[in-house]
C-alpha cells in the first residue's frame, strides 16, 4: 500500500493537475467567443492562448493517467515516493519554463511546434530555446519517471507475466497479472516510445538551432516524429486512465473485480501496436508520405478499435449488465466517460477514412472527436479517479449525489462537442483566430460552444473545489490515512 | 442535403446509438430491473462484436481506400497543370515554373470543367495547406505544402465558379488571412 509521503506527493500532484486545467479551460473558452465575435483578441494572443491550451491540457491527462496508475499499483508493486516527486518537481520547472516561453515570450507554433515554425522567430528570440528546452526537460523527466515504474513492476513479474502472455496459453496460469498491471506495462511502454520520439524530434530541432544553419532538418520526419510523440502520448493517456477504470470500477460498484483472461491479454498487447501505429492518419494530405504508410494508417487506426471494443467496453458491460449497481459520482464518472471515449471514437473513425479525411482535415471535426474523448472521456476517468483518491484521503464516503452535477456536464460537455462537429461537418477550418466571412453560422457556432463549456467549467470547479478540500486532509491529518 | 452533410448524420445516428445502448445499460442496474442475471454466453457476444467490427471494417476499407486522393485520375493525363509555392502568408499559383526567392503574382488562374488538372503544391517557409473551397465555402479538396517536398494533387472539378484557396496548416499569426482564388469554367 503506499506510504503517507507518496500520499502526499499524490495529493500535490492532483492540485498541480487541476489548476492548470481550470486556467486552460478558461483560455479554450476565451479562444471561443473570440471566434465567436463576442470578444477582441490580437490573434497573436488568440494563438499563445492556443499554443498554452494545448500543450498543457495534454501533459496534464497523461501526468493524470501515470500518477493514478503509479498510485494504484502501489497494491501490486513497491512504488518509489521520491521518483514521483523528483517527477513531480522537474514537471512543475519545465511547465514554467513552457508557460513562461508563450505567455512572456510570446511564443505561439501551438503544441505541434511543426517544423521549421518554432525557426520563423516573431517572438521573444529566447522564447524558442525555453519552449523547447522546457518540453525536452518533461520528456526526459517523464522517461525517468515512467521507466522507474515498469522497472518496479519487473521486479516483481517477469516482462512475459506484466504483459500477461502465460494467460495466452493457459486458463489458469500459476501467476496471475491482475489487470492493472498488464494495462499499465502496455500504456508506458506505448508512453516510452512516444518520449523517446519527442527527445529525438527536440534534439534534432536543438541540432539545427545550434548548428547556425550547417545542419538542416527533414520536414517530413519532422513532422512523423511530432505526430508519433503528441498524438499518441495523448492516445495513451486514455489507455491509462483506462488502467485506472478496470482497477476501481469494480471495487466501488460492489462487482467482483476484472481478472485478465486470454482475449483480455491478447486484446492489449494487439491494441499496443496498433495504437503506437495509428498516427500516421495525421500525414494522408501530405502525399510524398509513402502510400503504404497512409493506407496502413487507416488499416492500424481501424484495428485499434477493435480490442477496445471487444475487451474493454464488453467488459464494463458484462460488469454491469442486470446487476444492481449502487451508483456513485466515481463509477457515474467512469461510465459517462466511457460513454464519452466511444462516441469520440467513431468521430476519430469517421476522420480516419483517408477519402472523408481529405474534407476533414484540420477542420474543426479534428478538435470534435478529440475533445469528445478528452473533456467526456478521459479527464472524467481522471476525475473518477481524483473523487475516489479524496474519499480515500478523508475517510469520507464517496458522494451519491450525482444527478444534476452530471446532467450539467453531459449538457455542457457534449453541446460543447457538437458546435465543434457541426463546423467541422461544414468544412469550418480549425486554427483560425477569427472566421471569414462565407463561414456564415462559424461564430454562432463557436458561441454557443463557449457557453456550453461554461456550463461544463461550472461543474468542474463543483468537483475540484471537493476534491481539492478533501485531498489537502492527507497533510493535517496523518492518522486518517488509510 | 448538401454535400458533407452524410458524414454529420452517420455520425450523429452513431452517437444517439451509443448513448441509447448506454442508457440502456444503466437502467438494467437499477431495481427492480437489476436482478443479478448478468449477459449470458459473454465470451460468445465478444465473438460476435469482434466479428462484425472486423466485417465492418474490411468493407469500409473496401470502399473507401480506392477513393483515396493518391489514387485520383492517375490514369490520366491532367488538362493543365498548376505550379503552387505557398509561404507566409500567400499562395502563389501559375502555370509556369514559380522561382521560390522570388516568387510573383501572376495572370489570375482559369482551370477546364470536367477535365482532370494537377496541382504541384510546396512551400518555400514553414507547412502549409492548400484547402479547396467551392463558393458554397465547402472543403472540396485538399493537400499539404511542405518545404522541401512537391505534393501533387489530381482533381476534376465538376462545377464551375471561383474556388478559394485557404490555409489549412497552423502557419503563424495571420494563418487565418491566407488565402487566394481561382475560377474554373
Amino acid at each position: 500500500m503506499p506510504s503517507l509521503a507518496f500520499k502526499r506527493v499524490t495529493a500535490i500532484w492532483v492540485i498541480t493537475i487541476l489548476i492548470p486545467f481550470v486556467i486552460d479551460i478558461l483560455f479554450g473558452i476565451a479562444m471561443r467567443f473570440n471566434q465567436g465575435a463576442d470578444i477582441k483578441l490580437s490573434p497573436i494572443d488568440f494563438y499563445m492562448l492556443m499554443t498554452t491550451h494545448g500543450i498543457t491540457m495534454i501533459g496534464i491527462w497523461v501526468a493524470a493517467g501515470i500518477v493514478g496508475v503509479n498510485y494504484l499499483l502501489a497494491r501490486y508493486i513497491k512504488v518509489s515516493t521520491a521518483l514521483s516527486s523528483f517527477a513531480l518537481a522537474l514537471t512543475i520547472i519545465a511547465v514554467l519554463m513552457i508557460w513562461a516561453a508563450i505567455l512572456i515570450g510570446k511564443f505561439h507554433a501551438g503544441w505541434t511546434f511543426l517544423y521549421p515554425l518554432p525557426f520563423y522567430v516573431v517572438w521573444e528570440k529566447w522564447a524558442t530555446p525555453v519552449f523547447l528546452g522546457g518540453l525536452l526537460l518533461l520528456c526526459v523527466s517523464w522517461l525517468i519517471w515512467t521507466v522507474g515504474i515498469v522497472l518496479q513492476i519487473l521486479k516483481k513479474y517477469t516482462l512475459s507475466q506484466a504483459l500477461a502472455l502465460q494467460h495466452l496459453a493457459k486458463k489458469t496460469p500459476s501467476v496471475e497479472t491482475p489487470p492493472i498491471v498488464l494495462i499499465a506495462t502496455v500504456s508506458l511502454a506505448g508512453v516510452i516510445a512516444c518520449l523517446i520520439a519527442g527527445i529525438i524530434l527536440l534534439v534534432l530541432l536543438f541540432a539545427e538551432y545550434f548548428s547556425n544553419g550547417s545542419f538542416t532538418n527533414d520536414p517530413l520526419l519532422a513532422k512523423n516524429l511530432t505526430y508519433f510523440f503528441g498524438h499518441t502520448l495523448a492516445n495513451e493517456s486514455l489507455y491509462l486512465g483506462l488502467a485506472v477504470l478496470y482497477e476501481l470500477l469494480p471495487e466501488v460498484s460492489g462487482r467482483p473485480k476484472f481478472k485478465t483472461t486470454w482475449y483480455v491479454a491478447l486484446g492489449w498487447n494487439t491494441a499496443l501496436i496498433f495504437i503506437l501505429s495509428a498516427f500516421f492518419h495525421h500525414l494522408y494530405m501530405d502525399f510524398v508520405q509513402p502510400v503504404g504508410l497512409q493506407i496502413f494508417g487507416q488499416i492500424a487506426s481501424y484495428l485499434a478499435s477493435i480490442p477496445s471494443v471487444a475487451v474493454t467496453i464488453m467488459s464494463i458491460a458484462v460488469l454491469l449488465y442486470k446487476n444492481k449497481i449502487q451508483w456513485n459520482l466515481v463509477n457515474i464518472l467512469f461510465y459517462i466517460g466511457v460513454m464519452g471515449w466511444v462516441i469520440g471514437g467513431i468521430g476519430a473513425l469517421i476522420d480516419a477514412t483517408i477519402s472523408n479525411n481529405v474534407i476533414l482535415h484540420n477542420t474543426l471535426w479534428v478538435p470534435a472527436h478529440f475533445h469528445t474523448y478528452n473533456v467526456m472521456g478521459n479527464v472524467l476517468f481522471g476525475l473518477a479517479f481524483f473523487c475516489w483518491l479524496a474519499s480515500e484521503f478523508s475517510g469520507s464516503n464517496i458522494s451519491r449525489q450525482y444527478g444534476l452535477k452530471m446532467t450539467l456536464l453531459m449538457i455542457g460537455g457534449f453541446g460543447f462537442v457538437l458546435m465543434f462537429y457541426l463546423a467541422g461537418a461544414y468544412s469550418v477550418p480549425r486554427r483560425f483566430s477569427e472566421y471569414p466571412q462565407e463561414f456564415t453560422s462559424a461564430a454562432m457556432l463557436a458561441s454557443a460552444g463557449a457557453w456550453f463549456a461554461c456550463i461544463y467549467l461550472a461543474v468542474i470547479l463543483w468537483l475540484l473545489v471537493d476534491i481539492i478540500k478533501k485531498c489537502v486532509q492527507i497533510f493535517f491529518s496523518p492518522s486518517s490515512a488509510r | 442535403m448538401k454535400e458533407h452533410e452524410p458524414i454529420l448524420v452517420l455520425f450523429l445516428v452513431s452517437a444517439a446509438v451509443i448513448v441509447m445502448v448506454f442508457y440502456f445499460v444503466y437502467r438494467t442496474t437499477l431495481p427492480p430491473a437489476a436482478d443479478g442475471e448478468g449477459i449470458k454466453s459473454p465470451t460468445q457476444k465478444r465473438l460476435y462484436v469482434t466479428s462484425f467490427l472486423a466485417l465492418l471494417f474490411a468493407i469500409l476499407l473496401f470502399y473507401s481506400l480506392p477513393k483515396s486522393p493518391y489514387f485520383l485520375f492517375s490514369d490520366q493525363a491532367p488538362a493543365k497543370t498548376v505550379h503552387v509555392l505557398s509561404r507566409q502568408f500567400f499562395h502563389f499559383m501559375s502555370l509556369q515554373d514559380i522561382d521560390p526567392q522570388d516568387p510573383k503574382i501572376g495572370e489570375p488562374i482559369e482551370l477546364p470543367l470536367n477535365e482532370p488538372v494537377e496541382f504541384q503544391v510546396t512551400s518555400s517557409d514553414v507547412n502549409h495547406g492548400f484547402g479547396i473551397y467551392n463558393d458554397k465555402a465547402e472543403l472540396v479538396i485538399q493537400v499539404q505544402a511542405m518545404p522541401g517536398y512537391v505534393n501533387h494533387l489530381r482533381w476534376k472539378f465538376t462545377e464551375p465558379g471561383t474556388y478559394n484557396v485557404l490555409c489549412l496548416e497552423f502557419c503563424g499569426s495571420a494563418h487565418a488571412f491566407m488565402r487566394t482564388s481561382f475560377t474554373v469554367k
